[in-house]
């Protein structure tokens, strides 16, 4: 029997190797384990129906069923699991659709090694987690829309997530945004997360709703 | 009538007129010539050669019309025929004309649609594996070097960090490659997610105003037709972005009777209708791939309107 305490993880990827480095990741943590494995989205679906699973890591491309497909029906089928795209594909598009499929989280395979970790854990705190280009895209979008005056800003915004906000709007990384502001990486993440917050996009849900307002996704 | 028989009766009548003009009319023509006489004569001389050039010309219009036409016709865009006339061997001549041009026009869109198609195939097999097998191992690697330079000793783990990053950035451009081959967008979330993608990409990259008009109720199209869309609306942007000097662009995606129409219109300063580029014969040809009709036109305000009608073949009851 699998340990309790620990988040229970099903892992699906059509690549043996990417499932097994995923697995290593994953097991090497104290509080997660990855508890079975399928190879395509059909799969996947099969296992959840076999285990107890808490969390779903699930990726785009896969023969049979996509990872997309395959999250719509895990989400009906099991309301209470947690579903995370793990992805090559770095365009919203994949993200925003992934969101309205019931995923909670999306990353990005290039980035796996330093984020899947921490979106497991934000998946099971039903806190949505977004990859850079993401929160790019979304902030972007957000100040056209501020400028066509189709919203304004509800709360007014400190000088320093001001100064933020338009380096992540000319597409700076969290790194280089560290740098030009002599800040230390967590605390810019820290107000990216803060700057949602205060655009109103807090979960899944907003993030949904706001991206098919804005036409970024039929609704 | 043949071609012999037109210039023959036509030459027939200048001389019949002018030997009955010698035979009835009262002149005589001295031996010694005499100058008023030698003038009338040379007179009528340039009268037969005027009429007889005049009749001719008028005799030989149809081959002109036809010659025309073989120095100018563009098979990129297709449907330019010429008149039949009543009969005899220049009908004959301008019908083979244009049965010709039929077969060209034919022959020329097969054979680019062939190697559209095979580019097109070639691309999406490329990205496909760069995607599926050199982006999975690299993936792969990523996760192997981390979980190496977790358990390495600091000195060691340095360097596992650096391939790391240079694994990171490896992958990073792989999938740039993957995504300019091949619009993944279209062939997984359908036209719209694509063109969507394709906008908020371009507003980010060029800081344009995109505005994007997609009706929702759009009819199922072929593959095909979604591909042709998508490359002319990529090209048209690209063409935005580099000669117009625009503000703001809008793309929209209507449905007309029987038809999709995809527009591309701009602010910028309109297009110079000298020649066309690579990139408009491009998609002039990717329009004739699929019987669309390309329309590239000055915007009614001010910049350039690109507009495509793709047919939408009628459901069979």
């Amino acid at each position: 029997m699998s340990d309790p305490t620990k988040i229970r993880i099903l892992l699906a990827d059509d690549h043996a190797l990417v499932r097994r480095g995923v697995r290593l990741i994953l097991d090497q943590e104290p509080d997660l384990e990855v508890v079975a494995e399928a190879g395509d989205g059909a799969e996947a679906i099969e296992m959840a129906r076999a285990h107890d699973v808490d969390l779903a890591v699930l990726d785009i491309a896969m023969p049979r069923m996509t990872g997309l497909q395959a999250a719509r029906e895990l989400a009906s089928l099991k309301p209470d699991l947690r579903i995370l795209m793990l992805t090559m594909h770095d365009n919203e598009q994949y993200f925003f659709q992934a969101l309205k499929a019931g995923a909670s989280g999306y990353v990005l395979k290039s980035v796996a090694d330093q984020d899947l970790v921490a979106a497991c854990r934000a998946a099971m705190r039903d806190e949505p987690f977004l990859y850079p280009g993401a929160v790019t895209a979304l902030i972007r979008n957000y100040l056209d829309r501020v400028r066509q005056g189709e919203e304004t800003p509800d709360q007014i915004l400190t000088p320093r997530e001001e100064e933020v906000l338009k380096l992540v709007a000319e597409g700076h990384s969290s790194k280089e945004i560290a740098e030009i502001l002599f800040i230390s990486v967590k605390t810019v993440q820290r107000h990216r997360a803060n700057l949602l917050h205060k655009l109103g996009l807090r979960d899944r849900l907003d993030l949904t709703r706001y991206a098919i307002r804005a036409g970024l996704i039929e609704p | 009538m043949s071609l012999f028989w037109r210039i023959f009766g036509l030459n027939a009548v200048v001389l019949g007129t002018a030997t009955a003009l010698l035979l009835w009319a009262p002149v005589t023509v001295s031996v010694p010539v005499v100058l008023t006489e030698a003038i009338i004569l040379v007179g009528g001389l340039v009268v037969m050669l005027v009429a007889n050039a005049a009749l001719l010309r008028w005799g030989l219009a149809p081959l002109e019309r036809l010659t025309k036409l073989m120095t100018t016709v563009d098979l990129l865009r297709p449907g330019q025929r010429l008149p039949v006339p009543a009969g005899g061997e220049v009908a004959e001549l301008i019908r083979t004309f244009n049965a010709m041009l039929d077969r060209l026009e034919h022959e020329r869109a097969t054979s680019s649609a062939r190697a559209l198609l095979a580019q097109e195939a070639e691309r999406r097999r490329i990205a496909q594996e760069l995607h599926d097998e050199v982006g999975q191992s690299m993936t792969a690697i990523l996760l192997a070097l981390k979980r190496a330079a977790d358990e390495a000793p600091p000195p060691l783990r340095d360097e596992l960090q650096q391939a790391q990053e240079i694994t990171r950035d490896s992958l990073d451009e792989v999938r740039r490659l993957v995504r300019r081959l091949r619009p993944g967008v279209l062939d997984d979330l359908g036209l719209i997610s694509a063109l969507t993608s394709l906008t908020s990409e371009f507003a980010t990259h060029t800081g344009l105003r995109v505005v994007r008009r997609f009706d929702a109720d759009l009819p199922p199209l072929e593959p095909e037709t979604e591909l042709v869309l998508y490359r002319v609306a990529q090209e048209s942007l690209t063409n935005v972005a580099r000669h117009a000097d625009a503000k703001r662009v809008e793309v929209s995606l209507r449905r007309t009777d029987g038809a999709v129409e995809l527009a591309i219109v701009d602010d910028g300063r309109g297009i110079r209708a000298a020649r066309e580029g690579a990139g408009i014969r491009g998609m002039r040809e990717r329009a004739l791939l699929i019987g669309a009709a390309l329309d590239i036109a000055p915007a009614p305000a001010a910049g350039t309107r690109v507009r495509l009608t793709a047919p939408v073949p009628r459901k069979q009851p």
